[in-house]
């Protein structure tokens, strides 16, 4: 079975391509900049690119979308590849949508809950993208639509790396009321085999799945775990008005300055990490994925946190070092 | 959402499917729990967010004796968050022997055990901010330096240790969620009065309440919580008397009885020997940054064989009314007493009356040891007052190796000790209770052989001496009397209707909808303060709560 993977130099997109060779099926890592030499068929790719994506796509069997990148790019991308699917005989498409489309609901949500389509830029160009998904199954085209919590595993920066990297230098902790939403962790290595089990012929499948795992930490209990792990212990109990200053001050300037930090760089912004007021909502935010219908029909086992943290805490180890407990 | 009664129509009738009494820390953390499980809470408070002289005043009763109790309007609070905005925050779970049914102790045993409660202990510690459930030194703080050097691996465990919450105050610390919720409302200002029963007593039609404003109205739900404490669970069920003369649930004369706080004193003369080096009786830091404290029991095996309750002890500093200890912080504390709360401030009252004289040697100890004060402020300040996790109590530096035994000891169950309703009423016409507060021989025999133990072990193991004097040990441990602000068992917790109030799963017995949240239904005390536990068994309710009640809604 031939897969083309859109975004498969991302985190999830570098994981299921691994997954998708190790289930027997061939991958195709289709990325704007891929890097050619591994064992897996690569292809340049611009998803803004109508033309150029319809010719990867012929003769696939089946694409997984996991673009990761700004408003625009998400948007018309997904509407493009509708298109190009179209084009190209109709392949089964696996769309990874995000929890960011439910916006600011509180509760225990399944996939019924209705979608709020005013809670950031991102969430809002996740459902357009998800509206141009369902426009293809009225094509008659089979779509499925994935919708994971927060991703981690080894690999991960943004619920590994740059968490880890904040624990570190104490600007994240203990929380307070400020930390105890809930952390819908889902293990990259679940997102995967849920994502390969969605191109099995025996599967029977529902459009749309929450991924995340059961039983989600607070972020605060989250925070903790991965401190312990990476050796940024003992946590600190970070004030409010520190969070505050820390988000509407240094991180608006530290976002403005990165673009500049990134050419200086050649690609890699060595400024600290900001801390969006945007993070700051999601961590305190009362949600949780219900996600037993993915339970009962992609994932037979999710992975326990603090099984996917070990493997998860020993990548950021290996790439920032060991760290020194404070006495 | 969060309103207020007074703002109620008189005679209003309030619907709901849960109904909890009481917003303190049983209450709260019931709502919490059943704030997603798509059923409608409601939970009346007595109190608003500040303190109220006024409301707080509902709580006066009479006391037996009172040198043995404290006044009942003391160690407990009527306002959002109940007693939680006053608590010290110390989270201990029970000991596995404490559910047991001891043969020495009458009355023991509780119709479930250490590992029925334990994933709600895990939910607790996370609601109460204390780090990890895991309150075993050598997991929780590894590499940490020994209470006392030489003294572990004996009779004495010194691996059990206490966190710290911040304290949290659920109420404040929780109040966007309470806000936020659609489906809890937390009423304030509003006075449950009477529990009303159906004609043949079997469940409870309806909550009578009242606001201090002249207000009267009634909460209908399916099912009912008191989470009122252990003073006034056992008023409210007492005083409800319209179908069952001696009130709800008391059809065998058991509720009020078996009244237990905890044996707690400040004691004896404790001296290690060799270098101050080999002490650490402060605080440690956990990997969260939960404040933890170790301190020495016996273990089960022991406390069976000697046929006693459970007793703990820390290092504390010398007596503090006495300026032989020659501390500046001691003495500064002991002057300034008049501005520590009453709940803080009753060990530092003095045995025996203040002279002059003492007065003079105390002032002496602060001019002379002005750096000790100034880096206790200093840390005070920065720790503790500022610190929104607190450092949970002045420990001072070991510059002697002489040390106090902070003891704090199980109170086995007592029917004689006892709440019932005084004559009098309060604004809301609502009788009055009395409090008879009754300790046992073993109550202090238990401690007295901890004690022996401790003694010898110091002793043999060559890590210094441990003087008591036994002559005067229950005077020692009764000075203050009942441990404040831990009332238990008297709506106890048990199988059989004749010795016990409530069933396993704190529902009433002879009820089929009236439940008891809180440290009225222990029906022993351990040695283990009964925040953390109380909140476990909250946590458990709420599953009760949500699988019966969801049932009948579907």
């Amino acid at each position: 079975m031939r897969v083309v993977v859109l975004g498969a130099s991302g985190f999830i997109g570098g994981h299921l391509t691994a997954a998708l060779s190790a289930a027997g099926m061939h991958p195709v890592a289709a990325s704007r900049r891929p890097v050619a030499g591994g064992a897996v068929e690569t292809a340049a790719v611009d998803v803004l690119d109508g033309e150029r994506l319809a010719a990867v796509l012929s003769g696939a069997d089946a694409v997984i979308n996991c673009v990761c990148a700004d408003a625009r790019t998400i948007r018309d991308g997904a509407a493009i590849l509708v298109e190009a699917c179209a084009r190209a005989g109709m392949p089964r498409l696996v769309h990874f949508s995000s929890m960011a489309i439910y916006g600011a609901a509180v509760g225990i949500l399944d996939e019924e809950e209705p979608l709020d389509r005013g809670a950031g830029w991102y969430g809002a160009a996740k459902c357009e993208a998800e509206d141009a998904m369902r426009r293809y199954a009225d094509l008659g085209g089979v779509v499925l639509i994935l919708r994971p919590g927060c991703v981690y595993g080894p690999g991960g920066e943004h619920w590994v790396g740059r968490i880890g990297r904040l624990l570190r230098v104490r600007r994240i902790g203990d929380l307070g009321a400020a930390g105890d939403g809930r952390a819908n962790l889902v293990d990259v290595r679940d997102v995967a085999a849920a994502a390969v089990r969605c191109l099995q012929a025996s599967a029977v499948l529902q459009p749309v799945y929450n991924l995340a795992a059961p039983g989600a930490p607070t972020w605060n209990r989250y925070f903790a775990l991965l401190a312990k792990a990476i050796g940024a212990t003992p946590l600190k109990r970070i004030r409010r008005f520190q969070l505050q200053v820390d988000a509407w001050g240094l991180s608006v300037g530290l976002k403005l300055l990165e673009p500049a930090s990134r050419r200086m760089m050649h690609g890699a912004s060595h400024l600290p990490d900001p801390l969006p007021p945007s993070l700051l909502a999601l961590w305190r935010q009362d949600i949780e994925l219900d996600a037993r219908r993915a339970g009962a029909d992609l994932v037979h086992r999710w992975t326990p946190l603090e099984e996917g943290l070990f493997a998860a805490a020993d990548w950021f180890i290996r790439t920032y070092g060991p760290g020194a407990a404070k006495a | 959402m969060i309103a207020d009664a007074t703002k109620l129509e008189d005679g209003a009738e309030l619907q709901a499917d849960v109904c909890i009494v009481g917003a303190g820390m049983a209450g709260i953390t019931l709502a919490l729990e059943l704030r997603h499980a798509r059923i409608k809470v409601l939970v009346l408070e007595s109190g608003g967010w500040r303190h109220d002289g006024r409301i707080q005043a509902l709580y006066q009763g009479e006391v037996a004796d009172e040198r043995m109790h404290s006044p009942t309007d003391r160690y407990r609070r009527r306002v959002l968050g109940g007693s939680g905005t006053i608590w010290g925050g110390r989270c201990i779970p029970f000991d596995a022997i404490d559910f047991e049914t001891r043969p020495y102790i009458p009355d023991s045993g509780w119709p479930l055990c250490h590992s029925d409660l334990l994933p709600y202990y895990h939910r607790a510690n996370e609601w109460l901010e204390a780090g990890d459930f895991d309150y075993s030194a050598a997991s929780s703080l590894p590499g940490a330096h020994p209470v006392v050097q030489g003294l572990d691996g004996g009779d004495v465990s010194t691996d059990g240790m206490e966190r710290f919450s911040c304290p949290t105050d659920l109420a404040r610390r929780y109040r966007h969620r309470l806000k936020e919720s659609p489906t809890v409302k937390v009423l304030t200002h509003a006075n449950c009065v009477g529990v009303s029963l159906d004609a043949d007593g079997r469940s409870v039609r309806a909550l009578a309440c009242r606001t201090l404003s002249g207000l009267r109205f009634r909460v209908k739900a399916r099912r009912y919580v008191l989470a009122t404490g252990g003073l006034e669970v056992p008023r409210l069920l007492l005083a409800s008397r319209d179908v069952i003369p001696q009130g709800v649930g008391n059809r065998h004369d058991v509720v009020g009885r078996y009244y237990m706080c905890h044996m707690a004193s400040n004691l004896g003369a404790v001296r290690i020997e060799g270098p101050l080096t080999r002490v650490f009786h402060s605080y440690v830091l956990s990997a969260e940054g939960v404040y933890c404290r170790r301190r020495f029991s016996l273990p089960a095996r022991l406390q069976r064989s000697l046929c006693i309750g459970n007793v703990v002890a820390r290092l504390h500093f010398p007596v503090i009314t006495d300026p032989a200890h020659g501390s500046s912080v001691l003495s500064a504390l002991f002057l300034g007493r008049r501005f520590i709360s009453y709940e803080y401030n009753r060990r530092l009252q003095s045995a025996r009356p203040v002279t002059a004289a003492d007065h003079l040697r105390h002032l002496r100890n602060i001019v002379t040891g002005p750096f000790e004060l100034l880096e206790f402020l200093a840390h005070w300040l920065r720790r503790r007052t500022l610190a929104e996790r607190k450092f949970p109590s002045v420990v001072l530096r070991n510059r002697t190796n002489l040390f106090s035994l902070d003891v704090h000891g199980e109170q086995a169950p007592n029917r004689e000790s006892r709440v019932t309703l005084a004559a009098s009423e309060d604004e809301l016409g609502v009788p009055r209770i009395r409090v008879d507060w009754r300790y046992l021989p073993i109550d202090v025999e238990s401690v007295r052989r901890t004690l022996v133990v401790l003694q010898n072990e110091f002793h043999s193991r060559g890590v210094g001496s441990l003087l008591f004097d036994e002559e005067r040990l229950e005077v020692d441990l009764t000075r203050w009397g009942a441990y404040g602000g831990h009332h238990m068992g008297t709506a106890r917790m048990g199988s059989d209707p004749r010795t016990s109030v409530v069933d396993a799963d704190c529902r009433v017995h002879g009820t089929d909808n009236l439940y008891v949240a809180g440290s009225a239904v222990f029906p022993t005390s351990g040695q283990a303060t009964p925040s953390l536990t109380l909140t476990a068994l909250a946590c458990r309710l709420a599953e009760h709560l949500k699988a019966t009640v969801a049932r009948e809604t579907t």
